[in-house]
């Protein structure tokens, strides 16, 4: 019996070294929110071109992998950070936890679409959309611009994220603000947006797979997210759920790239960030998993027809990132403590 | 019995006491580096920069608002676990009535469900658009859902779903050993049944009720799952730690996780006030306890259809996770069940070449934790039940400690103590490795083995160990021959709990995982993160069927010690 119990011990250590073993390739580490099927996909690919380098990659929300580099700064585990918003990027680089890099095609984005001092860069345009279940509402009377979701006659029909913790609903919430202070120089016809809008909110979602559920099964009809999620919800799962561009114009996020301050693989990080966003790359990643390419060197007619017209019918937002990064958590936490809740008069 | 013990201690002497410490030293090592060590960074990391963090906390108005909340769910959820507990362990271990054996089948199964995966499938049954929502609302004929499954009432409702099985099978355990002539005595006496409950029953019963009053209690305190998936808008200590780490405020996280710590802690030291002021002790080495078919023809009729109605309920989550696991994603929008079905989840699982990758990484997590609380916690119980030292206060302490603690603020402890090498600081350099997930199991593991076997050791006659050390066996023979064996049936029930309870673990891994290390219960995070319900589902079914497999191997396990004890014994 001992004996038995022994081999089985010596077993699971062999199993266990054999497994924290790697197999001599130099191991790349990232953190990345852009999900399992795009991870893999350009896992397999670098891994082809670069025999030598073995990519694993941990897959987490953007805020959560600020908050891991915060966590490791004393050691750093990972070497390349992809996938972020400018906002989070932006905090990253003030608490210098990034490199900077400036990549072969530094010259193929927008100046807002990058860090000027290249601790980040943009890969991916993220616009805001609003979303409704075309089963539960004629897309013909849908709501088309912000202010048509204020509608009384969607009381109770709006489904949205907590805005605490969704990066596109503090975008959102932010533009509304910015729009009432460049209108007005005061942020409170920005608030009275936001109290109509939580009039007419069913519900605060906490996290995007509940809020997905919701809308497809008509507990809810409207809401307002990002287009790439939506966009990847009807393809992949069938949900009928169709999106407008708001006619007035919609927040326009800017999703990046970067190296993780301490990294002891510079040389290899540097290799995955050039490969994934090559145009090659950027078009593959339209064409598969509906991202819209930051980089401004893509001709249109080689992207898909939803991406290609996302990038024609966007209208951006000014979005003031120095006024964002210093008042949107205090807007936030306003709206938190004196709007949250208070529309619904049951 | 209790006196036997100290007589036997003092006997013992001086000489036995190095090696008592030669054991003792290291244990306490091990747990204070471990269980304490990381917490008492929490709580210093909460003084950094003065009191200016737990300013912020009291201000709060957030804060003080998740406070109030976290204690009305956990007072509500010992409530509900105890309303639901303490009648179903009388009904099933005194009452004999048709479909008995099923509903003591199943009563258990909430335990089986982990936690990620139950609350998910709760949604999917009790949600807006559930399907017992749906039926519910067809039958009324009602133009909207009946109920809606958010804030605390939700959460409290799964909770009384998931933790009853503490309150039930510490009393049932209870009922067991219970000496029935106590209440023969009482009748004699001319006590009605009433007065028989509620002055003779209840209080011998009052030890086990409060222990897993207290355990439902702290579980619920730390939950994070439920409140996860159904606040909307309600917010938790648990939940609110995670939400200002993320924002940066790493301070205001830590004053967040001492104060839950510390609520936890109070409950647990109340406790154990209470115990000692009352010093009740169920004595007896209990009888077999007869079932009898209640007198009542009413009730007798309505027995049965009510056991079958439970059944139902506890196996409905379960059921319906299966559903879901071969239902076409996105295809069930307004109908009551899934309209279509397809094997196709469990396709996409048989072709992902990383199928197997977190299964690996759980199964063999689990292992390597449980295997270090079978060693720590054997040498520690047979410590605090059979020898007398000092510090035997201070090891039990350690071994319950980790069970008032979420496991939120044990994550939290381990990611800011080991996330450097500094031998002066005696940190080592874990985040980001395979091992930070074993040890954060390893210590939610210790007070479920570690009570375990002390229970086990509790029955041993004392003087055993004695007649075996005076009869010339060396200390390692009289721990195989001796001590093990008294100690297996709680071994074994202990070691399973921690390895289902490793194997299933959401709250810490989700903090801590790595790549090398990823379990299953983030694998069916990520995949619900890709709306890829189905597949989740069929993951989670691969992660019941492990659970199950698991509680199994323990049954023979378990099995086995009968058919050797008997032997013996013949």
């Amino acid at each position: 019996m001992i004996r038995l119990r022994s081999s089985l011990v010596a077993v699971m250590l062999f199993a266990l070294a054999s497994c924290a073993k790697s197999d001599g390739r130099t191991v790349l580490t990232v953190y990345s929110p852009h999900g399992k099927e795009l991870l893999s996909w350009a896992e397999s690919e670098f891994e082809k071109a670069n025999p030598t380098i073995d990519v694993q990659w941990v897959d987490m929300g953007a805020q959560e992998v600020l908050d891991r580099l915060r966590a490791e700064r004393a050691n750093p585990q990972a070497d390349v950070w992809f996938g972020a918003t400018a906002e989070i990027f932006d905090r990253a680089a003030k608490e210098s936890l990034l490199v900077a890099y400036a990549p072969t095609w530094k010259n193929a984005v927008d100046s807002a679409a990058r860090d000027p001092r290249d601790r980040w860069y943009g890969t991916y345009l993220t616009p805001e959309v609003i979303a409704w279940n075309t089963q539960a509402i004629d897309s013909a009377s849908a709501p088309r611009d912000w202010d048509d979701v204020l509608d009384p006659k969607w009381k109770g029909r709006v489904v949205i994220r907590d805005p605490v913790a969704s990066g596109s609903m503090r975008a959102i919430f932010g533009a509304q603000i910015l729009r009432s202070i460049r209108e007005t120089g005061k942020p409170d016809a920005g608030y009275e947006w936001l109290r109509r809008l939580d009039a007419n909110t069913k519900e605060y979602v906490l996290n995007p797979t509940i809020l997905y559920q919701k809308l497809g099964r008509q507990e809810g009809a409207i809401t307002l997210y990002n287009m790439p999620d939506i966009a990847t919800l009807t393809q992949r799962v069938g949900i009928p759920v169709a999106y407008a561009f708001p006619k007035s114009g919609t927040p326009l996020l800017v999703d990046g790239i970067a190296i993780v301050r301490g990294t002891k693989h510079e040389a290899e990080a540097r290799k995955y960030y050039e490969f994934v966003t090559t145009k090659q790359a950027m078009i593959e990643a339209a064409r598969k998993f509906i991202r819209i390419p930051a980089r401004t060197d893509i001709p249109h007619d080689s992207l898909p027809r939803e991406v290609a017209r996302a990038l024609d019918e966007i209208k951006p937002m000014p979005m003031d990132r120095a006024m964002l990064a210093a008042h949107l958590d205090e807007w936030m936490t306003y709206w938190d403590s004196n709007i949250r809740n208070r529309g619904k008069t049951k | 019995m209790a006196g036997d013990v100290e007589e036997t201690a003092a006997r013992r002497g001086a000489g036995s006491a190095i090696a008592t410490w030669a054991f003792a030293a290291p244990v306490l090592a091990i747990l204070l580096w471990t269980v304490v060590y990381p917490n008492v960074s929490v709580i210093t990391g909460s003084f950094q920069g003065g009191l200016a963090n737990w300013r912020a906390f009291i201000a709060s108005p957030a804060d003080r608002e998740a406070l109030w909340s976290t204690l009305v769910v956990a007072v509500g959820s010992v409530i509900a676990a105890t309303a639901i507990g303490v009648p179903l362990a009388f009904l099933l271990s005194r009452t004999e009535f048709r479909g008995r054996r099923t509903l003591a089948a199943v009563a258990t199964l909430p335990a089986a469900l982990p936690p990620l995966v139950g609350v998910v499938a709760f949604l999917f049954l009790y949600g807006e658009s559930g399907v017992v929502t749906r039926v519910v609302q067809k039958l009324l004929h009602l133009d909207h859902a009946p109920w809606s499954l958010t804030g605390i009432k939700a959460i409290i409702f799964v909770h009384a779903y998931t933790m009853y099985v503490y309150v039930f099978l510490f009393v049932a355990a209870g009922l067991e050993r219970y000496d029935t002539s106590l209440d023969e005595a009482a009748a004699g006496l001319g006590a009605g049944p009433l007065r028989r409950l509620r002055r003779v029953t209840l209080p011998m019963l009052m030890p086990a009720i409060a222990g897993a009053m207290l355990l439902v209690f702290m579980s619920a305190l730390g939950s994070f799952s439920a409140p996860y998936v159904f606040g909307g808008g309600i917010r938790v200590l648990s939940t609110q730690i995670v939400a200002s780490k993320l924002n940066g405020a790493i301070g205001l996280a830590y004053v967040e996780t001492t104060v839950l710590a510390v609520s936890a802690v109070a409950a647990l030291a109340l406790l154990r006030w209470m115990e000692r002021r009352r010093g009740y002790t169920v004595s007896g080495k209990g009888q077999l306890t007869l079932r009898r078919a209640p007198r009542s023809r009413l009730v007798r009729a309505l027995l049965p259809p009510v056991a079958v109605l439970l059944v139902v309920v506890l196996i409905l989550p379960h059921a319906m996770v299966v559903l879901v696991s071969f239902a076409r994603d996105g295809a069930w929008t307004t109908q009551i069940l899934p309209p279509e079905y397809t094997l196709d989840n469990f396709r996409s699982l048989a072709t992902d070449p990383q199928l197997w990758t977190p299964i690996r990484n759980s199964i063999l997590m689990a292992l390597v934790a449980t295997a270090a609380n079978v060693i720590v916690c054997v040498v520690a119980a047979y410590l605090v039940v059979l020898r007398r030292f000092r510090g035997r206060r201070l090891l039990e302490l350690l071994l319950v400690i980790p069970w008032a603690i979420p496991a939120t603020a044990i994550a939290i402890g381990l990611a800011s103590t080991f996330d450097r090498n500094d031998p002066a600081t005696l940190r080592l350099l874990l985040v980001g490795t395979f091992w930070i997930l074993p040890l954060a199991y390893f210590i939610r593991g210790v007070p479920l083995v570690a009570s375990a076997v002390e229970g086990s050791l509790r029955q041993m006659d004392p003087s055993t160990e004695e007649a075996a050390r005076g009869l010339g066996a060396s200390w390692l023979l009289t721990l195989r021959r001796v001590i093990l064996p008294a100690a297996r049936p709680g071994l074994v029930a202990g070691a399973m709990l921690a390895a289902v309870t490793a194997v299933g673990e959401f709250v810490a891994s989700v903090v801590l995982y790595t790549h090398a290390n990823r379990p299953i219960s983030v694998e069916i995070l990520a995949q619900l993160r890709g709306f890829a319900f189905g597949t989740a589902a069929a993951y989670s079914v691969l992660l019941i069927l492990l659970v199950l497999g698991i509680t199994l191997l323990a049954r023979m396990g378990e099995g086995r010690r009968d058919a050797e004890s008997t032997s013996i014994n013949a």
